[in-house]
């Protein structure tokens, strides 16, 4: 299975979860917030994004909805669901953690 | 929180398996709603529209790659590989056809055997009885401890008090059962009749199709009532509304229907009318009855069992070491199979192993011939599970092929199972049928047999060698593979001589019980039992009028030799005993007490050992005479002198009822080949006056041949007699005796016939064996041969690799008989189970069977011609 070779294993769950949390999106917008709320540090390959959301789909953390978007195409919005909301506050919690142990180790080198 | 996801997932994985189309749409159109969102983004910034486009197709990284990893995300390419593997399974077995008929034929006999006894074990043990809520029937009962039995009831006095004091049933019901002759507009019928009390069917909570059961309160006409079933409503009554509130006559008794049972109701055992018992406590009389239960809601069984136990316990008399027991219903009805029926699905299951273990043998034998293949796919970067699941794939094919053919097989076994079972020993048997549980186990099994031998080879052939695989001419590594169907061998042996041990046993069991005297050899002897209605034949004059009358009648029928009676039916369930005296030795003996007419003991091959036979003579005007068994004769005068003594039946006789001893007859085995003779002490019919012992006769019937073609005619005979009588039983007396052994023989020859299976699959493992065997060392063979073995040296070899496999195989098996056999103990007949003659017979039956499996092949190799055997290289 092909994994996002630009962000840390995993992480990227973590974003898209988060994104989804506040609201429902299709994958295009998606990426678009990642980029507008990481400030652009954050960059996903496009393709990454699409392994990611079916993973996540299959899991049942996510589910999706289709629907007709303005210019008459098809659109698959993601959304959260109730077990994706926990996982997602499992995770962070995680992830917090795991930050602030590596953070206190950078600063350990720096003294 | 799992709970929700799963929907999720299993939702998703279901539409990816039926709707292929539908999700790879969805696939697309989400790509490609984000090409074009990306072209829009592009456009926006100015490029050229082709730019715009490549650009994004670009950044996406290729549609196609995106689109399978989307599919690898979503699980698709299980399911994709799946069935790709099962595609490339059904291509490969259609390819190697030998393998697969050889395969698919094993697995057939195995699976079918099991499911045909699945399906019998389901019907009469598993499935439900035909009552609403009927887990919570029970069967009361209390007897003296040290009986084996059916769970059989209590005591017409104990139910009194025990309804009285009861706490644990909804309702409860006491029965006993007896037959009748129903007068129907159609004809005379012989129904069974169930005497039930009030509450009977609201334990059972079977309400009447029309009219209504019995209430509180009917006891009080408790002989003028009567529900019909609703079979023979249908069958004798033309299904006639206006039936309830109108007379029907049973033994001559004229009842009023009050209601008709719906149909199928036929309970206990084949009751087709019901009416009432009432119990009153009487102290001079006690009589058996069934007790059945509902148990009250939230009251479990064994809770019942422990109130029930105390009661018994509370009882003023005897009771010391009595058992009590609070049974499931269905016990009443099956305790007699539970066991043969367990035994025979052990047994089955068994010959199923040996199938699996012959088809994993063939596949361990193809494995070594795809060995390339495998290395090959390998080699192409398919990882090990993966080549492991598409092994287990292939044998579950097969598997499934097997079960197919298993079931078809099963289809045509039942019947013809059923068919050998001795008849009505079986209950249940109506519900025997196909049904969803039984494909649910043909499938469960199917599948557990596809990995049970489809795994260990999978395993093995998919293990990693040094990249010597693909190299051509490995004989090395054919030796590995080699041990592991060694292994298997033993194992075949060993449980195909279990069952051979079993069947041995069950065999000896039935010889001896044929050889067993059981007293008489009637020949071409047809009885008919006939029940004379109290109500009409009411003066025992009446009754030997119309006796004699029948007698005279079918002694004229065509091509009949003899006719003669006796008060009950031999080798029947019904006895007639009592006590009597002996003029010349005080004390009180006990004996069975038939009364016989003239030629009683010729037609039924009861030897006479002394003295005569009645005659006409022997009626009430001369002297009473009787003619006893040679057990009773030896009681009488040890010395052997019975003869001219004096018996009486009863213990305090009158001066007039001494019967002179004119005859000494052979003991009779009136209980069957299992029991002891019984002691007997005929009379002479004509010279007992006692009703009782004259309403139930039974007319035998000799013909100089075969006396089923006889039974209409003498049916007809009585008929003409009296039109309101059919006759209680009418069968060949051949088909009596044949029946005291019947089941026994049903035993031997079904575990038998599970033994040959197991042994001919056996036989054919141990074959194919050698013969890979020897077409793997033919170079060996061929070297061996022009160093100068000789050809006996080379058959030896392989004979003595057969002799070494079958004495493991034996020595496991022997040990695993000696552990199983004991489980057939109850069904043994005077035989132990770990009789030494049946295990050697057994072990040598083995070990021939072996030999002669392996001649074959290792004959074969000594025709290995040296020059081609080295070329082949």
């Amino acid at each position: 299975m092909s994994k996002p070779s630009d962000l840390v294993q995993g992480t990227l769950d973590l974003l898209i979860l988060k994104i989804l949390a506040l609201e429902p999106l299709h994958a295009w917008a998606i990426g678009q917030r990642l980029k507008q709320v990481s400030k652009e540090v954050l960059q996903v390959s496009d393709g990454s994004l699409y392994p990611a959301l079916h993973k996540l789909e299959h899991e049942g953390w996510i589910t999706a909805e289709w629907k007709q978007s303005d210019n008459n195409r098809r659109a698959k919005y993601y959304r959260l669901t109730a077990p994706g909301r926990r996982h997602l506050e499992r995770e962070a919690a995680n992830w917090n953690r795991l930050a602030a142990a590596i953070s206190s180790v950078v600063k350990l080198k720096e003294a | 929180m799992g709970i929700e996801r799963w929907v999720y997932a299993v939702r998703l994985r279901l539409r990816a398996l039926v709707n292929r189309d539908g999700v790879e749409q969805d696939l697309d159109d989400e790509l490609q709603d984000y090409v074009a969102h990306a072209i829009e983004d592009h456009l926006a910034r100015g490029l050229a529209p082709a730019e715009a486009r490549r650009r994004a197709l670009i950044a996406l990284g290729g549609l196609e790659r995106r689109k399978e990893e989307c599919r690898d995300a979503r699980g698709l390419r299980l399911v994709d590989e799946l069935r790709q593997d099962a595609r490339y399974a059904v291509r490969t077995l259609a390819h190697a056809r030998g393998f697969t008929i050889g395969a698919v034929l094993t697995l057939a006999l195995g699976i079918g055997a099991s499911v045909a006894v699945f399906t019998i074990v389901n019907g009469v043990l598993l499935r439900p009885l035909p009552f609403p809520d009927p887990d919570r029937l029970v069967v009361v009962w209390s007897r003296p401890s040290g009986l084996i039995g059916p769970p059989l009831g209590m005591w017409d006095r104990d139910y009194l008090t025990f309804r009285a004091s009861d706490r644990s049933f909804e309702h409860a019901a006491a029965f006993s059962s007896y037959d009748a002759n129903l007068l129907s507009p159609s004809e005379p019928l012989h129904v069974s009749v169930a005497r039930v009390t009030t509450e009977f069917f609201d334990t059972l909570r079977i309400s009447p199709a029309i009219g209504r059961g019995f209430l509180p309160g009917d006891e009080r006409q408790a002989d003028s009532l009567v529900v019909l079933g609703g079979d023979v409503w249908r069958r004798s009554f033309a299904s006639d509304p206006a039936i309830v509130g109108r007379t029907v006559r049973l033994d001559g008794v004229a009842r009023t229907v009050v209601g008709v049972m719906p149909d199928g109701l036929a309970f206990p055992r084949a009751a087709q009318a019901w009416t009432l018992q009432t119990i009153r406590y009487d102290e001079g009389r006690i009589m058996g009855m069934t007790v059945i239960g509902r148990l009250k809601p939230g009251v479990t069984r064994e809770q019942a069992e422990a109130d029930f136990e105390a009661f018994v316990r509370r009882q003023p008399d005897r009771r010391e070491g009595w058992q009590a027991g609070v049974s499931p219903l269905v016990d009443l009805l099956v305790f007699d199979v539970r066991r043969p029926l367990q035994i025979f699905a052990g047994a089955v299951m068994l010959v199923l192993l040996i199938a699996c273990a012959n088809v994993a043998n063939l596949l361990l034998a193809r494995a070594s011939g795809r060995r390339r293949e495998i290395a090959l796919r390998a080699a192409l970067g398919a990882s090990r599970p993966r080549l492991v699941r598409q092994l287990l794939t292939e044998s579950t094919v097969l598997a499934l092929a097997g079960g197919i053919a298993g079931v078809v097989l099963a289809l045509w076994a039942v019947p013809a199972l059923l068919a050998i079972a001795p008849a009505g020993r079986i209950p249940r048997t109506e519900l025997v049928r196909v049904d969803a549980r039984v494909l649910a186990f043909a499938v469960g099994v199917s599948l557990m047999t596809g990995v049970l031998f489809g795994l260990a080879p999978a395993i093995r052939m998919t293990r990693r060698r040094r990249a010597e695989s693909l190299a051509p001419g490995l004989r090395r590594a054919a030796r590995e593979p080699e041990r592991a169907r060694a292994v298997l061998v033993v194992a075949e042996i060993a449980i195909a001589l279990v069952l051979l041990t079993g069947a041995g046993l069950l065999l000896q069991s039935f010889l001896r019980m044929r050889s067993v005297d059981l007293g008489l050899r009637p020949r071409n002897v047809l009885a008919m039992s006939v029940e004379l209605p109290d109500a009409s034949y009411t003066k025992a004059e009446q009754v030997r009028a119309f006796h004699r009358a029948l007698l005279t009648r079918l002694g004229g029928l065509p091509s009949v030799t003899g006719a003669t009676l006796v008060n009950w039916l031999p080798m029947g369930t019904m006895t007639l005993s009592g006590d009597y005296a002996i003029q010349s030795r005080p004390g009180e003996f006990y004996a069975d007490k038939p009364a016989v007419s003239q030629g009683y003991f010729r037609q039924m091959g009861i030897r006479v050992l002394e003295g005569r036979d009645f005659t006409d003579q022997d009626d009430a005007s001369h002297p009473g005479v009787a003619i006893v068994s040679r057990s009773v004769a030896n009681v009488i005068d040890p010395a052997g002198h019975a003869l001219g003594k004096r018996v009486a039946m009863g213990i305090r006789p009158g001066p007039d009822d001494w019967l002179t001893i004119i005859g000494i007859v052979e003991d009779v085995r009136q209980n069957g080949p299992l029991r002891p003779p019984r002691p007997a002490l005929y009379q002479s019919y004509a010279q007992v006056s006692t009703p009782l012992l004259l309403t139930h006769v039974t007319f035998l019937v000799s013909a100089a041949a075969d006396t089923r073609a006889l039974a209409p005619s003498v049916r007809s005979a009585l008929r003409s007699l009296d039109g309101t009588l059919a006759p209680v039983a009418l069968v060949a007396m051949d088909d009596v005796v044949a029946d005291t052994r019947a089941t026994s023989r049903f035993h031997a020859r079904l575990l038998g016939g599970f033994a040959v299976l197991a042994l001919l699959l056996a036989v054919v493992g141990i074959y194919s064996v050698l013969a890979y065997s020897v077409a793997q060392r033919t170079h060996e063979i061929g070297v061996r041969m022009a160093l100068g073995a000789e050809r006996r040296a080379v058959v030896a070899m392989f004979l003595r690799r057969t002799l070494i496999l079958s004495a493991a195989g034996i020595a496991v098996g022997v040990g695993a008989a000696v552990l199983t056999t004991r489980l057939l103990a109850t069904l043994l007949f005077a035989i132990t189970p770990t009789d030494p003659w049946t295990f050697v017979t057994g072990a040598l039956a083995m070990l021939a069977s072996a030999l002669a499996a392996a001649w074959i092949p290792a004959h074969r190799a000594t025709r290995v011609d040296p020059l081609i055997a080295l070329r082949s290289e």
